[in-house]
């Protein structure tokens, strides 16, 4: 008993009379069998467990195990056929009652037969290879009971007619059916499939076909999904509650490819409520209840990115070819941020944030907004815009917020050094007139750019501030060294620029009135005093003076004006009345320059300092102007802005256009050169492709455009091309 | 002791032995002559009878159980049987499965 391995030898008899009755196995039959029926009858009170358990041993013990086995099959099918009738009798809904109550019945029985037939199952079964007590009652049952043509089909029938009752909102007794399908279950996973699963999906499967279809009729795209959202939650409920967790992906599988996968274009496409008005409407509910139901199915996500994408397209496209929204860049761009901000809003709250709808954003932004030319010019006016005077009040957290959101549709830009030039344009105009609110946020856009695009790209940007640092500098030093000299003369301020770094068009100086060009002068002699071997020219078209007027009445205001307006006005210290010839022929400032000084002195609104004759709103030739002494204004300071148009004119935007053109030859030769020189032979298309490559930060090559290059540079024999292949390029050292 | 936690058993010759259900239950059979779903009298009444194990051996056997217990909580130490009981033990010992 204590050894650990006491059950290997095998013990003969525990009696030692030998039995000679030979009715002996019969009569103990008797006495089990009896105990069995009384069993099934509830009637086991009266029976002593040890004494059948001996009585079993014994059987077992004296070879009689064949006719114990034998008999008890035969006994467990009387009272099965027996039970099947009393199950088959049972009329409508009591029936799955009956079979139930039966089953547990049956159950209990099995059990107690099992334990007192125990020793059977030790020793006669394994070595005879019979089945367990337990699963031949399991299987005599399946037999007898589930596979009896009468209950068969009964009971399949009573099943899916409840789950049918379910479904149409019926309350029905879920613990009766989950101790049925347990039942099912208990009887084998084989069982449970063929009896129940199998036609359960079928069934399941037409259902959702035919209310899908009628659905669809009637519901839009919306309410649609709702409900085909809460038909699969009823599913997974009805599998939680009363089915087996397999069955789970089954049925959800069938709802799915019914309601989702079947009429997914249809969904999408639905109008007045699919996919894109939801899109239009913000709908964050129903959007992310479509992404969590096409989510289940095969492409279901590709298809909503395929009409999302599409859609991105086609809006973003009318948006920046809209030829009313080029009027105003500054609203081109908002809107631009408020479609982003849309669609963003519409990924992080409806879309899980999904990467691959996060990836077909940007490539749709990407495509609409280099289709039109003039984004990059357009991006950059907004930010001029708002570094200018938009972000009055706005404390600096939200300008980075706004700085960020534009770097943003940056990153989408292909013409990068497109946006590189105006940029350096609006900055240099900010910087010379001193409109820029906040120097600070000037750098942190600069650094942003610095990120996103390199030091090369920001170079001539930080030179611009260098300048202006070392100008005032230089202008204090100016004004310390000439205190004695100047001090009867107008105040300069300064800027020198360096060539390269400034967007400077090449300009003839307007002739300054004699007062300043004596400053001038003294200036321009301290400076080269100071710095031999420069040049200094002045850059009279960018400047501005404050001017100290007065007028008729006796009220003096201060006028800021340009340079060139301030010379024109200068004249008027001399003159009552001037003709526009004699203005033009006085300080000789470029035609266009001066109309519009005129108009910006003569004719707008509450800034007339200057009266015209005749009134019209455009300058002549023949036009006479006037001092105006009428003039009053409120203020004591008067801002004379110039007519310029912010947004490029036509002519201008080719002039910067060809200037790009003529930027990006030596950047692609260059690009050319430093591959070849590292690969020393390269085929045309490879090369092409390289090249694209190495410039996609900042612009896209056009490959007509390289391959002139490449013919420029065989000619100025740095390449050549192969004697055999004539597609191959060799570097020549 | 409860009368719910012991049971009794009785040798062949009438002798009663009241033990622990816990350690009654070390033999399988026992276990489940005492917790078998239906009511068999011994669930309902908490006795077993034994008329084929003698009284000295169903001693033994009890003493056994007990020892048993211990010893699955750890303890090793030896459970000595006399040579003559032997064969009747180990028989008994298959019939209560222990």
């Amino acid at each position: 008993m204590s050894a650990p391995k006491k059950r290997n030898f095998h013990i003969e008899a525990f009696k030692h009379k030998v039995v000679v009755d030979p009715k002996y196995a019969e009569k103990t039959w008797k006495v089990l069998e009896h105990a069995i029926n009384e069993i099934y009858n509830h009637n086991a009170s009266g029976l002593s467990f040890e004494e059948l358990y001996r009585n079993a041993y014994n059987m077992v013990l004296h070879k009689f195990g064949d006719k114990l086995y034998s008999g008890l099959v035969a006994t467990l099918t009387m009272h099965l056929k027996e039970i099947s009738k009393s199950i088959e009798a049972a009329q409508g809904g009591l029936f799955l009652e009956e079979l139930d109550r039966k089953w547990t019945d049956h159950n209990k029985a099995l059990r107690m037969i099992r334990d007192i037939l125990m020793y059977m199952d030790r020793t006669y079964i394994p070595n005879t290879h019979k089945t367990p007590v337990h699963e031949l009652g399991l299987n005599l049952w399946r037999d007898h009971i589930i596979h009896s043509s009468e209950i068969q089909t009964r009971l399949l029938t009573m099943l899916l007619e409840l789950v049918q009752r379910e479904r149409t909102g019926e309350v029905i007794n879920r613990g009766l059916m989950r101790n049925v399908i347990k039942m099912l279950m208990d009887l084998g996973l084989s069982v449970y499939q063929e009896e129940f699963e199998k036609p359960f999906i079928e069934v399941s499967s037409n259902f959702y076909s035919l209310e899908s279809q009628q659905f669809i009729e009637c519901c839009d795209c919306g309410d649609y999904l709702k409900k085909a959202e809460r038909r699969l939650n009823e599913e997974m409920e009805r599998v939680s509650h009363y089915l087996i967790d397999r069955t789970e992906s089954k049925i959800t599988n069938v709802v799915e490819n019914e309601m989702i996968s079947n009429h997914m274009q249809r969904l999408i496409h639905m109008e007045n409520s699919g996919l894109v008005s939801m899109l239009v409407d913000d709908k964050y509910e129903d959007l992310g209840r479509m992404y969590s139901l096409f989510h289940r199915v095969p492409d279901g996500l590709s298809s909503i990115r395929d009409v999302m994408t599409s859609h991105l397209r086609e809006t973003g496209k009318q948006l920046v070819m809209d030829p009313e929204r080029l009027k105003d860049p500054v609203d081109f761009v908002q809107r631009l941020l408020d479609k982003k901000d849309k669609y963003d809003n519409i990924i992080s709250l409806a879309l899980n944030n999904d990467k691959t709808f996060q990836n077909a954003l940007n490539s749709s932004f990407e495509h609409f907004i280099n289709l039109n030319s003039r984004s990059p010019e357009f991006i950059s006016l907004f930010v001029d815009d708002k570094l200018r005077k938009g972000l009055k009040g706005v404390s600096e957290e939200d300008v980075e917020v706004i700085l960020d959101k534009v770097m943003m549709l940056f990153r989408y830009l292909q013409e990068k050094d497109v946006f590189e030039k105006y940029y350096k344009q609006h900055l240099a105009k900010r910087l010379l007139s001193g409109k820029s609110i906040s120097e600070d946020v000037e750098r942190s856009m600069i650094v942003k750019l610095k990120t996103e695009c390199g030091y090369q790209f920001t170079s001539k940007l930080e030179g611009m501030f260098t300048d202006m640092k070392t100008s005032q500098d230089t202008v204090q030093e100016f004004y310390a060294n000439q205190a004695a000299d100047t001090a009867e003369s107008p105040v300069l301020a300064i800027q020198v620029l360096t060539t390269g770094s400034w967007p400077t068009q090449p300009s003839t100086p307007c002739n300054l009135p004699t007062e300043i060009l004596e400053v001038c002068e003294k200036f321009r002699t301290y400076y080269l005093g100071k710095h031999t071997g420069r040049r200094l020219t002045w850059q009279t078209n960018m400047g501005t003076a404050d001017l100290k007027a007065t007028f008729g009445k006796g009220q003096k205001h201060e006028l800021n004006v340009s340079t060139y307006q301030m010379c024109i006005l200068m004249l008027f210290n001399n003159a009552d009345r001037l003709t526009y010839r004699e203005i033009e022929q006085a300080t000789e400032i470029p035609a266009s320059d001066l109309k519009r000084c005129l108009q910006s002195l003569a004719c707008v609104k509450g800034k007339n300092v200057l009266r015209k004759e005749p009134m019209s709103k455009d300058i002549g030739e023949e036009d006479a102007f006037f001092f105006n002494d009428k003039f009053t204004s409120k203020f004591y300071k008067v801002k004379i802005g110039t007519v310029a148009a912010q947004k490029e004119t036509e002519p201008e935007n080719q002039e910067t256009r060809q200037k790009v053109e003529e930027d990006r030859k030596p950047q692609i030769e260059a690009a050319i050169v430093r591959i070849m020189k590292s690969r020393r032979v390269l085929d045309h298309n490879n090369l092409v492709a390289e090249v694209t490559k190495q410039l996609q930060s900042r612009f896209m090559p056009n490959p007509v455009l390289i391959k002139k290059r490449i013919e420029s540079l065989i000619e100025r024999e740095f390449l050549e091309r192969d004697k055999a292949d004539r597609k191959l390029y060799r570097y020549l050292a | 002791m409860k009368k719910e936690d012991t049971v009794k058993l009785i040798s062949a010759e009438g002798f009663e032995f009241v033990i622990d259900k816990n350690a009654a239950m070390v033999s399988q059979t026992i276990r489940n002559m005492l917790t078998s779903p239906g009511s068999f009298s011994e669930t309902q009444h908490g006795v077993v009878r034994f008329p084929e194990i003698s009284t000295p051996i169903l001693e033994k056997i009890c003493q056994y159980f007990y020892w048993s217990l211990q010893f699955a909580s750890g303890k090793e130490t030896e459970f000595y049987i006399e040579p003559e009981l032997t064969l009747e033990l180990m028989m008994a010992a298959n019939y209560l499965h222990t």
